[in-house]
């Protein structure tokens, strides 16, 4: 049991902020509504667009590429239809009324983000975003960062090829980032949860909680419990 | 008498007693998080996604000219707005949507494929998996189990024989793969109850009971830190009897 103690306070001094950092942040995602982390008030349901009237024919399209078509949809993008082509090349997008290429470019990300915003904020800003950061943690990049000017600072992110919104960000989302970072011990952004230092201090953690849970066992004498089971003795009359 | 008492508060012995009482009530919990965190940290989560068990169906690439044009067969259902091309089992097929209703048709003919049949989904699924082993069991659900909550009924579910047990779920609207599930999905899934506390639906981050605990584990590790002060000497000495 000496030994046991001994591990645990030396657990505790070298593991001991980790855990500490774990509980922090642990709670702190408690605290903060998965709704507004996932910025959920934030979003309008597409408009419903009548069917396009006479679209271009697939087959029309496939003669301008240079590669085999895999897969094609048709579908609204905004207030349009557009056909969203797959060949062994690329992803490309047309106009399903003209045949004309349609390119997610900052004009039309920002539309699409607003199309998909409902908030009162109007764009402050649009980048284009190649970089890893917390906001767009595990995010195929590049991608187009929308900017909204609410109190929230909503931010929608618009995929370059295909013109969907792929997730949204407010001040609640960064704070909760910011925890989540922490908890996953990812300080190089990008690594993901499953990397050897947090295994290792997780191991190592696990054997502090392990450790603290035996020690319990020997921590607490009769008398720390004489307020609860001094009456019972009372009662059975010894 | 009263500052007599005064001087003789012995912070060591409060540290240790705030400690022991918060590590009572919380210490089973917080060794369910360390261990539910390290399954979930030592198990790449591209394992228990299951990628391994499915390999990309080959997509063959399709002439426009063989089969109906999208834009007439979309015409056919008036309240669809989506339409896809793509090929199953080798032939062409459009997947149509309407919300969140889906239909299946032949893209060379028109013809509806969807609801797909039990040999149609096992095809399906056969096609994908990428394990040596057979099926071992195909049901039609009309519930949604747990493992899939959010997905929507009938669906197929097509079991595999193979360690953990690999399942895959087929769309009978859309022939498509819905979800794949095997033990090491199930096991995160068990871990991930103890780790977020919600012992009912296994979703809800935000429970009173979590964000309780979770409070308590930080005055835990901070009565730890402070009993720390007290817990490492240069070297052992007697210790002074306890005054008054």
């Amino acid at each position: 049991m000496f030994l046991i103690r001994t591990l645990h306070k030396w657990f505790g001094l070298i593991l001991g902020l980790q855990f500490l950092l774990w509980s922090i942040s642990g709670a702190m995602m408690a605290m903060l509504d998965a709704k507004k982390v996932a910025a959920e008030d934030s979003e309008r349901a597409p408009p419903s667009l009548a069917q396009p009237l006479s679209p271009v024919r697939l087959a029309s399209l496939a003669q301008s590429l240079e590669a085999p078509i895999l897969r094609a949809r048709l579908r609204p993008l905004g207030e349009h239809y557009v056909y969203e082509i797959e060949t062994p090349l690329d992803l490309r997008l047309f106009d399903a009324a003209t045949g004309a290429p349609v390119t997610i470019d900052a004009a039309r990300a920002k539309a699409l983000a607003q199309g998909g915003y409902a908030g009162a904020g109007a764009v402050a800003s649009v980048d284009k975003i190649d970089k890893v950061s917390g906001e767009v943690r595990g995010v195929k990049l590049p991608v187009w960062r929308v900017a909204f000017d609410d109190p929230e600072h909503t931010t929608l992110f618009v995929d370059p090829g295909t013109g969907a919104i792929h997730h949204r960000v407010n001040d609640t989302t960064r704070t909760w980032n910011l925890f989540w970072m922490i908890h996953i011990m990812d300080y190089p952004n990008g690594a993901g949860f499953n990397h050897p230092l947090i295994v290792t201090v997780a191991t190592g953690c696990a054997w502090l909680a392990l450790s603290g849970f035996i020690l319990l066992f020997r921590s607490f004498r009769r008398q720390d419990f004489a307020y609860l089971l001094d009456p019972i003795d009372k009662l059975r009359g010894r | 008498m009263a500052t007599a008492k005064k001087t003789t508060i012995r912070w060591p012995a409060w540290a240790r007693k705030t400690h022991k009482w918060l590590a009572l009530i919380i210490g089973v919990q917080a060794l369910f998080w360390m261990l539910s965190g390290l399954y979930m940290t030592a198990v790449h989560i591209d394992i228990i996604h299951g990628d391994a068990l499915v390999r990309p169906a080959p997509v063959l690439p399709v002439d426009p000219a063989s089969v109906r044009d999208p834009a007439e067969i979309l015409a056919r259902y008036p309240a669809a707005s989506t339409i896809k091309l793509d090929s199953q089992l080798g032939q062409p097929v459009f997947i149509i949507g309407e919300g969140k209703k889906r239909a299946l048709v032949d893209a060379r003919s028109g013809a509806p494929i969807s609801p797909l049949n039990q040999a149609a989904a096992e095809n399906r699924a056969q096609a994908i998996f990428a394990g040596p082993g057979k099926i071992v069991r195909t049901e039609l659900l009309s519930v949604i189990p747990s493992e899939i909550k959010g997905r929507s009924a009938p669906i197929w579910r097509v079991e595999f024989a193979g360690r953990w047990r690999p399942t895959l779920y087929i769309s009978p609207q859309t022939g498509e793969l819905v979800a794949k599930r095997h033990d090491l999905w199930r096991m995160f899934d068990f871990v991930w109850m103890f780790h977020i506390m919600d012992y009912e639906a296994r979703v809800d981050v935000n429970n009173l009971l979590l964000r309780v605990a979770a409070w308590m584990a930080v005055a835990t590790s901070l009565t730890g830190a402070w009993l720390l002060l007290f817990s490492f000497r240069r070297k052992r000495r007697v210790r002074k009897p306890a005054q008054g």
